[in-house]
């Protein structure tokens, strides 16, 4: 019993990291039915950048610029990788794209910070706290609580503010956005910087409890796009429990089966998703107009 | 207040418009009236800049506004009701109105006073005031187009364009929209209507041209081409 409980905090932490990178492919999605391939590299990038930076400035001056960072990255990928092919209504031009700049991004990042796995200093005490039994490291309640602020603070964002607005009429219907006066393509260039700056957050997050590296987006990445499939690329609350789901499947199949299967179960659940409800668990059907 | 010459667009390689042009004075109703596929709605796409034009100049309160891009055409002041109506579904319909003035919000254009001008809205069109914090998807057609045509004028727009506003409306509710057109007439709100119900439109309008085809084939002063036989035969006919 207890070893279960431990295994679901370790589940929930990496469940909630997925949730937010897949969140992130969500802010892409909503605006212009694009997303970024490069998602895992965008994380690994602010990750190391925090890595760097953490060791002149400290910790919490780090943040701020880790975000900055994710910010200008996101804006990169979409003024190289994306804007021509949304301009083209090009069906696919994008997803090569996103792929070719992560890879870009990946093989900078292992000529600047090498192949190895690197520590990354933990702001909160390594010591895990003792809770009915159960060991919880304080970094992976900061991993929650940080998880859900970032959420809450863009959610909030779109509901309150005269500026949240244009990024959902943006996303409801492009041209009637641009008839409000609203710069949809400045609208679609913000919702990649900040879907890059999640990523980049998730990052500086993740990275004092799994070690930071060159390598270590490719399979986050992928694992947050199960997720967003299976939350549905629609719904936020989705992609906070499809990360709970993935984390937790694979915590657990990890110890009770085999970790060489640990990944088996989550993709399975992708694979019934998307031949029984491609919309995903929480999302609304959409028909394709053409 | 907007002067169009020889404007020419179309789809890609497409051309449906083929020199148009015309004039809507300050303070006046304009009608541009045609059967389906004569390049109505295709005009005013590309008033508003959502398809760019080819050539032709599209000047507006001076300066020539062609081939700028939509969000700019809005912020110098020009509003569009577009066909089908493009509410934000997911957004509530206080919250459509405010994005119609979100040049004004943001400084893009006179701030003036959005509040009360949201409070001139819901008097103008009451059932949007029942509605104010409904989602804007869950509204029937006759109220989306109201939401429609309040958005756009909440810009304080320097013309406003009306596609099709009674479309797929009740008669009963077409009427209730014809009557607000003449309500914001008497405001003097500067306005080019493209209609399909042409007798009403004429009836309405200060000034109309016929379209046919990408050309405009005729025009006059409302009355004038009320009384036309020809237009009378070509398209008036069937909506009497």
């Amino acid at each position: 019993m207890q070893i279960l409980a431990q295994l679901l905090v370790s589940g929930i932490a990496v469940g909630m990291i997925y949730g937010v990178i897949a969140f992130g492919y969500q802010l892409t999605f909503a605006t212009s039915k694009t997303l970024n391939f490069g998602q895992g590299e965008a994380l690994m990038l602010g990750s190391l950048v925090g890595l760097t930076v953490v060791s002149i400035t400290g910790y919490w001056i780090m943040l701020p610029i880790v975000l900055a960072f994710g910010l200008l990255q996101g804006s990169v990928v979409e003024r190289l990788g994306v804007r021509q092919a949304i301009k083209t209504k090009s069906e696919s031009g994008w997803i090569m794209a996103t792929i070719a700049l992560g890879i870009i991004f990946k093989n900078m990042a292992e000529n600047i910070w090498g192949r190895d796995a690197l520590k990354f200093p933990s702001p909160l005490p390594e010591a895990p706290i003792g809770f009915m039994g159960v060991n919880v490291l304080p970094m992976e309640i900061a991993i929650v609580v940080g998880a859900l602020a970032l959420m809450l603070a863009v959610e909030f964002f779109n509901r309150r503010s005269i500026y949240g607005k244009a990024v959902v009429a943006t996303a409801n219907d492009r041209d009637a956005a641009g008839l409000m006066g609203i710069n949809t393509s400045l609208v679609i260039t913000f919702s990649y910087a900040l879907s890059s700056m999640t990523a980049a957050f998730a990052g500086v997050l993740v990275a004092p409890v799994t070690l930071t590296g060159a390598n270590m987006g490719g399979a986050l990445g992928l694992k947050a796009f199960a997720v967003a499939i299976i939350g549905g690329l629609s719904s936020g609350m989705g992609v906070v429990v499809g990360g709970l789901i993935l984390g937790i499947t694979e915590t657990l199949t990890g110890y009770y089966v085999s970790t060489g299967y640990k990944d088996v179960p989550g993709l399975v659940l992708l694979l019934l998703v998307l031949s029984l409800k491609p919309s995903g668990l929480f999302g609304v059907a959409t028909i394709k107009k053409v | 207040m907007l002067k169009v010459e020889k404007l020419v667009a179309g789809y890609g390689k497409v051309q449906v418009l083929h020199d148009v042009s015309l004039e809507v004075p300050e303070g006046t109703l304009v009608t541009l009236i045609g059967s389906n596929g004569a390049g109505k709605t295709t005009t005013l796409r590309a008033l508003s800049g959502m398809i760019a034009p080819q050539s032709g100049r599209i000047v507006m309160d001076g300066a020539d506004i062609a081939g700028l891009p939509t969000h700019a055409i809005t912020r110098r002041g020009m509003a569009h009701s577009p066909e089908g109506r493009r509410v934000f579904s997911t957004l509530s319909v206080a919250d459509n109105l405010l994005l119609g003035a979100f040049p004004r919000v943001t400084g893009a254009r006179p701030k003036g006073d959005v509040a009360a001008d949201l409070e001139r809205m819901y008097a103008l069109f009451p059932r949007l005031s029942e509605r104010r914090t409904q989602l804007a998807g869950t509204l029937s057609g006759g109220e989306q187009q109201m939401l429609a045509m309040a958005r756009a004028l909440m810009l304080n727009p320097k013309v406003l364009l009306l596609d099709e506003p009674s479309m797929g409306l009740a008669p009963r509710l077409v009427e209730e929209v014809f009557a607000t057109i003449a309500r914001l007439k008497q405001q003097r709100v500067t306005m080019l209507l493209v209609e399909q119900f042409a007798m009403a439109a004429l009836e309405v309008a200060d000034f109309g041209y016929v379209l046919e085809n990408g050309r405009v084939t005729a025009s006059g002063p409302a009355g004038v081409l009320r009384d036309d036989p020809a237009v009378r035969a070509a398209y008036l006919g069937q909506h009497g």
